[in-house]
């Protein structure tokens, strides 16, 4: 068979546009294998046949290639149809304003996270000193609260101390320094009705280690013991032992607990 | 190939390039634009989907798209619901070829294939009509030309050629 005229009876474009029965086909696709004169005529027809349909296109709806990616679930979004610019500005814009979007909020979220930690060490380091300044206050606030009571205790003690002073009951009996120690001086208050003894120690050397004053009330001649002093007596007035009546009082240095008997030397000694 | 990974924008791509081509194909078969608009994207939809049992040893693509797009809008005008939806409108069935030359479907006679066709000899521009844009069978036509199937088919290869000269 002559293969140009094969080409030229229009069985390429017989076969190419579909026209072309089955026994036409069988035959051009065993040629076409063969020759390449055949593969190159059906090639130029199909190229131009291409040519002459896009030469001659009619624009389809716009919508129709939207309703075709969903009719095919295709993801809209990169497959913006040429000839729809509205829907693509708004397709495009979108994602871009959102991207934008969350960059802002990123952004935003950043700086407030910084901020509130820069804040959070401030509040922080704020509450650390105001809580050791608490307790600094609450500490001085105890002393001054501990001093109150302190001076509350002593006020009370001076109050009643001068309660008993301004009784006209109140007998005061100035005791004199004896020759062992001239510079001591002691005071009695007895109430005369009571028969209370309160004891002022004005001034007396420290008791040695493993003695104690104590207080002796003289009646007709013999010595009573009026009570022991304390190593803290010497502020105010110490309550003694009652002493219905006496002519004088003295003091002598003892050993710790007392005694029956007064050992001598007297410190001090007053008449009533 | 790309497309035949089924690739969204290489499809999107051959959408905007050949939609309004494979529009004017169909529209020559099926003048209405709203069925024609439906034809293209059925079109469409099995270009996607069969796109693997594309070979591109055999031929071009778009010849291969052509051939889809020709059969569906084929198989359109063929459909008993358009035939009868034709009868309901008062176009009696067998005018057609009366009126394959005729100035009633001027709106598709200016584009495309439909302009080179419309070159040849009215002999063989009814004949390529029937055979191309209708789909009927060499036989067919001889019944419905009342020609012997020889010249009938010798005429359609004869306007072939001619189409195949005016098309270079």
């Amino acid at each position: 068979m002559n293969i140009q005229e094969y080409i030229s009876s229009g069985i390429v474009e017989s076969y190419v546009l579909g026209l072309a029965s089955n026994e036409e086909r069988q035959e051009f696709d065993q040629l076409y294998s063969i020759h390449a004169e055949l593969r190159q005529a059906k090639q130029a027809f199909e190229k131009n046949l291409e040519q002459q349909a896009l030469d001659g296109a009619v624009p389809p709806p716009a919508v129709l290639k939207q309703k075709l990616w969903n009719n095919l679930g295709l993801d809209s979004v990169g497959a913006l149809p040429v000839d729809k610019p509205a829907g693509g500005k708004l397709a495009v814009l979108t994602p871009v304003r959102s991207f934008n979007f969350a960059k802002m909020l990123a952004a935003a979220s950043v700086i407030l996270l910084v901020a509130s930690t820069l804040l959070n060490f401030y509040f922080y380091s704020q509450y650390k000193s105001s809580a050791a300044k608490l307790d600094e206050l609450i500490a001085s606030n105890q002393q001054y609260a501990n001093n109150s009571n302190l001076m509350q205790a002593k006020l009370l003690q001076y109050e009643k101390s001068f309660d008993l002073i301004k009784d006209s009951n109140m007998a005061v009996i100035a005791m004199k320094g004896q020759p062992v120690s001239p510079q001591s001086f002691t005071t009695v208050y007895w109430n005369r009705q009571t028969k209370d003894v309160y004891l002022l120690v004005n001034a007396l050397p420290k008791a040695a280690a493993g003695k104690q004053y104590q207080l002796w009330a003289i009646v007709d001649g013999k010595p009573v013991s009026a009570g022991l002093l304390g190593a803290d007596a010497n502020e105010g007035l110490v309550k003694m032992s009652n002493i219905a009546k006496a002519q004088a009082f003295a003091i002598t240095l003892e050993n710790l607990g007392g005694s029956k008997t007064p050992t001598v030397p007297i410190y001090v000694i007053g008449q009533i | 190939m790309s497309l035949k990974a089924k690739d969204q924008q290489s499809f999107s791509y051959l959408y905007d390039n050949y939609a309004g081509a494979l529009y004017s194909i169909v529209l020559q078969v099926v003048p209405d634009k709203d069925l024609a608009s439906d034809v293209l994207q059925e079109a469409f939809v099995n270009i996607w989907r069969k796109i693997e049992s594309y070979d591109p040893t055999r031929g071009r693509l778009f010849t291969w798209m052509l051939n889809v797009t020709r059969n569906l809008a084929i198989d359109m005008v063929r459909s008993k619901a358009y035939q009868n939806n034709q009868k309901n409108q008062g176009m009696p069935e067998n005018d057609f070829f009366e009126k394959a030359g005729n100035s009633l479907q001027l709106s598709v006679d200016n584009i495309g294939l439909r302009k080179v066709v419309n070159k040849l000899k009215t002999e063989h521009r009814v004949l390529i009509d029937l055979a191309y844009f209708k789909g009927y069978t060499h036989e067919e036509i001889a019944e419905i030309e009342r020609l012997p199937l020889g010249t009938v088919k010798t005429r359609i290869r004869s306007a072939l050629i001619q189409l195949r000269d005016y098309l270079k």
